[in-house]
């Protein structure tokens, strides 16, 4: 076993999704888990009562009369890193910088109505404390303070970024390596496949970290991890397989933590795809509904990592349904093909990601699909692959997961419930489902202000799509990671920036 | 004399640069079509599923890909020329940055598992040719057909759980402990020479205990392709007539195997050490995988995952330069040694 470093936390995960650690870019699982150590938002998830928002750089904000804006008060006092002070200037260069980079989580912000042609207009410097926005979309003042809260929206100290501008990049090139934030931590080093690694921010507005050191290193390798958690040179071993999990269940200097996540896979039949009809026939999705054995996968085949939920809000989602309506069970299923005519025999193609789990449930689908008649043609592919496929609705079957890009129920409703039939590739687009009346009411529910009401509505939406749609909705993910016991004060939640180590300690 | 030896030289020369110059044409060519053939779009690659529209269509502006290949493939061609090998979609640097920072691992990594290997394997086919057909000989050979035929992957992960998991013999993944990795700066990009050259106590040998393990399952592959081929080359100049008159004159056994048989087979036994090193050279990807080793191995294959075409072809670019060097290198010395050779 390695010397330990006093005050240094060592992390043993995959680097290798990182394509940049600019806020305004990054978009990837471990870029998005270390944001919220690098940045700050206006305001932020509380990772104390997950579902409410924690005035994080805006100590306070005031809705509008007009119902399309919010006035902020900065946080007084607060400084980045680099010791800047927290400027409006800096709200609205960020704000501004994000949508006008135009990378691939702007289209966050573009929910507002803000686009690159006309955010200036939108952001405003008020005072030296106070910084207005307003939006032009018809979303409501708590859907707009949750899309805030994204990493997309984080503040970046614009003069220090300023002091690193190549040829109009407003600073991307520097900030895909290096940090201009105000979170407890900031990048020491960051050297892409190999390690990123944090040291304290003693000036954090909101309290200094625990730790002095951050140490996130990339192992591709899950067995390899395994090793290091278990000898002691890591102190946190992350997406490990369950056989990797269960061997290390039960050792005394180690803890195996589960939180859930709000990663949801589900099968998709294309409707769009005349080339095979019977993918149109509600008939075949109702009968799908019976044809998976979500407790086998759930339990046995992955081994409790993940759980049956047949919502697209994954549990912990305000308004979240948690009703499971839905088992295997093959009669049903036959009896409802039956009656539509669908003939045993009929093959449908399932395109999935080839790697696990993807290739263990796609087997699994095969196997209860066939006892009904329905042979399912496995096609596996690389991931970008099959999201091409989805885009160009040449698919016919898909094994997906989803997760939501922010902490706001709109985020999957907009996905699942949506196709604005204007271009935009939502899933239900991607299914060719046309639902004029399902999405109003998706609309309706992100204009509206009441949380009860609003949370009402993504119910009723919730059951429509569960109950009728082309898409079965199957499994949550249950994120497990592998601590040593002298670790306290780690916390995770639902989405991938909820990742805190600010008040850990070892 | 002297005109026509320096005119076979020039030719030499010529040869050299003209099979380079081919060589990385054609590995570019060959390269850049089958990156442009794979089935992974580089833009989804970079902007995820869930990016709009126009996003992504700037993604695939930004990349280049709305060019026609032949036009893509020119603007490369040029840029490399020029040493510019474009910026790495999957890390965010230029590919010249990123090369510099794997390649060495590489190297480093390579070059003592080769030596190591040479040494071992060389005395693993002197001893196998000499005792031929004994009990000693059949180990070797057993040795070196399971260190050739046992999966690397398996082998790494076996080590590991051994020796640094259980036994706590040897340093786990990694170049250097976390007490050192992000202390000392990266001169060189060689692990030894820089922690040689910080004067940290204990770096240096924290650096050698983390090669040990890959280093040890390198060779355990390379060391039974070595030993086989010397002890064939070996067994195949043993009944020559040159030998049976060095034996006639009374030389000692070790004398003719050392001082007449080795020499003889010496252009076979030095092909085997060039290619075993060009191979090494490549990157071994698995090992580098499971030892957490940031070598060229893994970053040629994170980057073909990711279609991220610049990084794909800057690495090609550098192995296929390393092999044709490594052969030329390879044949000169197989001359010097072999004067039947012109």
């Amino acid at each position: 076993m390695a010397a330990e470093v006093p005050g240094t936390l060592v992390v043993a995960q995959s680097l290798d999704d990182v394509v940049s650690l600019d806020p305004a870019e990054g978009f990837e699982l471990s870029s998005v888990q270390a944001f919220t150590s690098l940045y700050q938002r206006l305001v932020q998830s509380d990772p104390d009562r997950p579902g409410a928002l924690r005035a994080t750089l805006a100590s306070d904000w005031k809705s509008g009369a007009d119902g399309h804006s919010l006035v902020f008060t900065l946080r007084p006092g607060a400084v980045f890193s680099s010791g800047n002070a927290l400027r409006p200037e800096d709200v609205v260069f960020s704000l501004q910088r994000a949508v006008r980079l135009n990378r691939s989580p702007a289209f966050i912000l573009n929910e507002l109505g803000w686009t690159a042609g006309n955010v200036d207009r939108f952001l405003v410097r008020i005072d030296d404390l106070h910084v207005g926005i307003r939006w032009p979309a018809r979303v409501g003042s708590a859907f707009v303070l949750n899309v805030l809260s994204a990493t997309v929206a984080s503040i970046v100290d614009e003069q220090e970024v300023a002091r690193h501008l190549v040829a109009g990049d407003a600073g991307n090139g520097w900030l895909h390596t290096h940090s201009a934030g105000s979170g407890p931590f900031r990048i020491r080093r960051y050297i892409p496949h190999e390690a990123l690694v944090m040291d304290a921010n003693p000036q954090a507005p909101l309290g200094a970290p625990l730790l002095k050191t951050v140490v996130i290193k990339n192992v591709a390798d899950a067995a390899s991890r395994r090793l290091l958690v278990e000898v002691g040179d890591a102190d946190i071993a992350r997406d490990l397989g369950p056989d990797q999990i269960a061997a290390l269940r039960g050792k005394p200097d180690l803890q195996v933590l589960e939180y859930p996540s709000a990663s949801l896979h589900y099968l998709l039949f294309n409707t769009a795809n005349r080339a095979n009809p019977v993918l149109g026939n509600p008939a075949l999705w109702q009968a799908a509904r019976w044809l998976i054995d979500y407790q086998g996968i759930a339990e046995q085949l992955l081994k409790r990592q993940y759980i049956v939920h047949q919502a697209f809000l994954a549990q912990g989602f305000p308004g979240a349904l948690d009703t499971t309506p839905y088992h295997l069970d093959v009669a049903k299923a036959r009896a409802i093909l039956a009656n539509a005519g669908i003939a045993p025999g009929t093959v449908i193609k399932l395109d999935v990601f080839n790697q696990p789990p993807f290739n263990e449930i796609a087997q699994s689908l095969q196997a209860t699909f066939s006892q009904a008649g329905i042979r399912l043609q496995i096609l596996p592919a690389v991931a970008s692959e099959v999201y091409g496929k989805t885009r160009a609705r040449t698919e016919e079957a898909v094994w997906l997961y989803w997760i939501p890009d922010y902490y706001d129920a709109h985020s999957t409703a907009s996905a699942f419930a949506m196709n604005r039939e204007d271009g935009t590739q939502s899933i239900a687009w991607r299914a060719g489902w046309h639902i004029p009346e399902l999405s109003a009411l998706t609309a309706a529910a992100v204009e509206e202000q009441d949380p009860a009401a609003r949370a009402h509505l993504y119910e009723e939406i919730q059951t429509q799509v569960q109950r009728d749609s082309p898409f079965v909705i199957a499994l949550q993910e249950r994120a497990q990671l592998v601590m040593r016991n002298h670790v306290h004060g780690y916390r995770q939640g639902l989405t991938a920036d909820m990742v805190y180590y600010d008040r850990v300690t070892r | 004399m002297g005109a026509a030896y320096g005119l076979r030289v020039l030719r030499r020369a010529c040869d050299a640069v003209l099979t380079l110059v081919l060589t990385i044409t054609g590995l570019l060519a060959v390269t850049f079509a089958l990156s442009s053939l794979s089935p992974i779009d580089p833009a989804i690659r970079l902007v995820g599923d869930h990016a709009s529209a126009d996003s992504y269509q700037q993604a695939r502006r930004d990349l280049g890909l709305d060019q026609s290949w032949p036009v893509q493939f020119e603007r490369y061609v040029g840029h490399a020329l020029h040493g510019d090998f474009g910026v790495s979609t999957s890390t965010g640097q230029r590919v010249r940055d990123d090369l510099e920072g794997v390649f060495p691992a590489t190297v480093e990594l390579a070059t003592i598992a080769m030596l190591v290997s040479a040494a071992v394997g060389l005395g693993f086919g002197l001893v196998g040719a000499w005792r031929r057909g004994g009990l000693i000989d059949a180990l070797i050979r057993l040795l070196s057909l399971a260190g050739n035929s046992v999966p690397i992957f398996w082998l790494g992960l076996l080590s590991l759980y051994l020796f640094y998991a259980h036994l706590h013999w040897a340093a786990g993944p990694g170049r250097l402990d976390d007490a050192f990795e992000y202390s000392i700066d990266r001169v060189t990009g060689f692990v030894l020479i820089d922690t040689w050259r910080s004067g940290v106590p204990g770096a240096f040998s924290n650096a050698i205990a983390h090669l040990a393990l890959p280093v040890l399952v390198l060779t355990a592959n390379t060391i039974g392709n070595i030993a086989r081929m010397t002890r064939a080359a070996l067994l195949g100049e043993i009944a020559q007539e040159y030998v049976i008159v060095a034996r006639a004159k009374g030389a000692g056994e070790a004398r003719v195997m050392l001082a007449h048989i080795l020499p003889n087979a010496a252009g076979t036994v030095l092909t085997v050490f060039g290619l075993s090193y060009a191979r090494l050279l490549e990157g071994a990807v698995l090992t580098e995988t499971v030892f957490a080793w940031p070598g060229i191995g893994r970053y040629l294959t994170t980057a073909l995952f990711a279609a991220d075409t610049p990084a794909i072809l800057g690495a090609t670019l550098v192995i296929g330069v390393c092999f044709v060097v490594l052969n030329r290198c390879t044949d000169l010395l197989i001359r010097a040694v072999d004067p039947r050779i012109l």
